[in-house]
């Protein structure tokens, strides 16, 4: 029980063929890139979405944080895209495995702290101090800081594989319970489902939410650093 | 539907698929060749406006055209019930947890699909409409400014045409003013000559009356120192004879 539960989130290989690298790029395909001006309705919806995002997401960036725009609009492409597709049935979701998101938000973290530093020695220092705090406290507060700093990427993963994992499982799970009360009463077994359908609901809005928590908190780590 | 794709890869790629096979890798490189000709994208292939027709939204009807001469109409169907019911009877596919799941979330999402389907396309088109008339009105302002500045040029040109009316007015102005000016000043030189001839008349007649005068002066004055005191004396008792004539006479008169 315990292992055909979890037995989703094994990295999937065929016939020892790590597939795992094919499933990545499979939300490439869905984004077809077209050299007309006027192309069909999916190009033209993912464009007119794209635009949109890009508004909303780099108004609040100077010049040089809107150089990461292409960044951040693959990332939360990528990370809407591979949500999304991993709630059909028997799929396989990247963004599960802990080792992909540490993947994604350590790097890009690390790129903003490190460019906040070099730039802008000073103002990333003073981060550390909240204005206004009485003297005593300062030592505490400045370890306090950096820990909180430290923490960000990998709050910034854990959140991401959290959600996801535990969305699929808590699906998993109810649906479980109501092919097990199917055969006991079947009306509990139809509320079970219609408590699945508002998971199922659910799911679906959180597979995007994340994704656009996640980019938004790149973002607002990339502003405090330029 | 993804099996049409391929069709139309495979018969794109087909004719470089067997040029590649026949070079090495090394030589294909070599021979790529670049920018010669016309530019083969432009203008580019139209968009079929509609897609392929499928069956269940998943199934192409190209196959239900395959089986319909030797099964028939319900042909495909028979086959894809067999098919689930083969798998399921024979645990091929076993019903787990993710079945339940994959109903609520299939059932989900076809149901989003036929609710929102319609609105969604007609959204995607209105885009596409938008664009094509944000260019269009480009494309129509610049060719009517163009119109504009060649309406303006062409009337200009027929103005230079009509240009010689106003000098010809202005000409004419001008004669007008030199005349006036000329007749002006011609009858001042008359009204000058006049003046001095007039001065010339009125002294000679001046002198003729100056010299009548004094002539009718001189001859009084000679005639009265001629007449001598013998005939002054005559010449009283006689208007005194002649007053008392005239006076008898008068009497004589009013009495009848």
């Amino acid at each position: 029980m315990n292992e055909n539960l979890f037995a989703s989130f094994a990295t999937p290989t065929l016939m020892g063929l790590p597939v795992v690298l094919l499933i990545i790029m499979f939300p490439m395909l869905l984004y077809p890139p077209s050299n007309r001006l006027i192309t069909n309705r999916l190009s033209a919806i993912q464009q007119w979405l794209v635009k949109l995002i890009l508004k909303q997401l780099m108004s609040i960036h100077n010049t040089k944080g809107r150089t990461w725009s292409l960044m951040l609009i693959s990332l939360i492409l990528f990370i809407g895209s591979t949500n999304l597709l991993g709630l059909l049935p028997h799929s396989f979701t990247p963004t599960t495995q802990l080792s992909m998101n540490l993947g994604m938000a350590i790097p890009l973290w690390a790129g903003a702290v490190i460019m906040g530093f070099r730039h802008k020695t000073k103002s990333s220092l003073a981060h550390f101090l909240p204005q206004g705090t009485p003297i005593p406290l300062i030592p505490m507060l400045i370890i306090i800081e950096t820990i909180s700093l430290f923490i960000q990427p990998m709050a910034l993963a854990i959140r991401l594989t959290a959600n996801i994992t535990a969305g699929h499982l808590l699906m998993h799970l109810i649906g479980g319970a109501t092919l097990a009360l199917m055969s006991i009463s079947t009306t509990t077994a139809f509320i079970t489902f219609i408590i699945l359908l508002l998971l199922t609901m659910l799911e679906f809005a959180v597979a995007l939410i994340q994704a656009y928590v996640f980019t938004l908190l790149v973002s607002l780590y990339l502003h405090d650093n330029t | 539907m993804l099996f049409r794709v391929v069709l139309s890869a495979a018969a794109a790629a087909a004719p470089s698929l067997k040029n590649a096979a026949l070079l090495g890798p090394g030589v294909l490189q070599a021979t790529r060749i670049f920018h010669t000709g016309q530019p083969s994208l432009a203008p580019v292939p139209p968009l079929p406006e509609y897609g392929g027709k499928v069956r269940l939204g998943l199934i192409p009807e190209e196959f239900f055209q395959f089986l319909y001469p030797k099964t028939g109409v319900t042909g495909p169907y028979m086959l894809g019930t067999g098919l689930i019911l083969y798998f399921l009877s024979k645990e091929i596919y076993v019903i787990t947890p993710e079945t339940i799941t994959t109903v609520s979330t299939v059932g989900l999402l076809v149901y989003a699909i036929k609710k929102y389907g319609a609105s969604v396309a007609q959204f995607a088109d209105k885009l596409n409409e938008q664009k094509i008339a944000r260019l269009e009105e480009v494309k129509q302002a610049s060719m009517k400014y163009i119109q504009d500045a060649i309406d303006f040029e062409k009337a200009q040109q027929a103005l230079v045409q009509k240009r010689h009316y106003l000098f010809d007015v202005q000409r004419n102005n001008i004669a007008m003013a030199l005349e006036v000016t000329y007749r002006e000043r011609l009858h001042r030189v008359y009204k000058e000559v006049k003046n001095r001839l007039d001065y010339h008349i009125s002294v000679q007649n001046m002198m003729r009356r100056k010299e009548q005068e004094h002539m009718i002066n001189w001859v009084e004055k000679n005639v009265v120192q001629s007449i001598s005191t013998q005939q002054e004396k005559e010449t009283i008792a006689k208007c005194i004879q002649d007053l008392k004539l005239l006076a008898k006479k008068a009497q004589a008169q009013p009495v009848m």
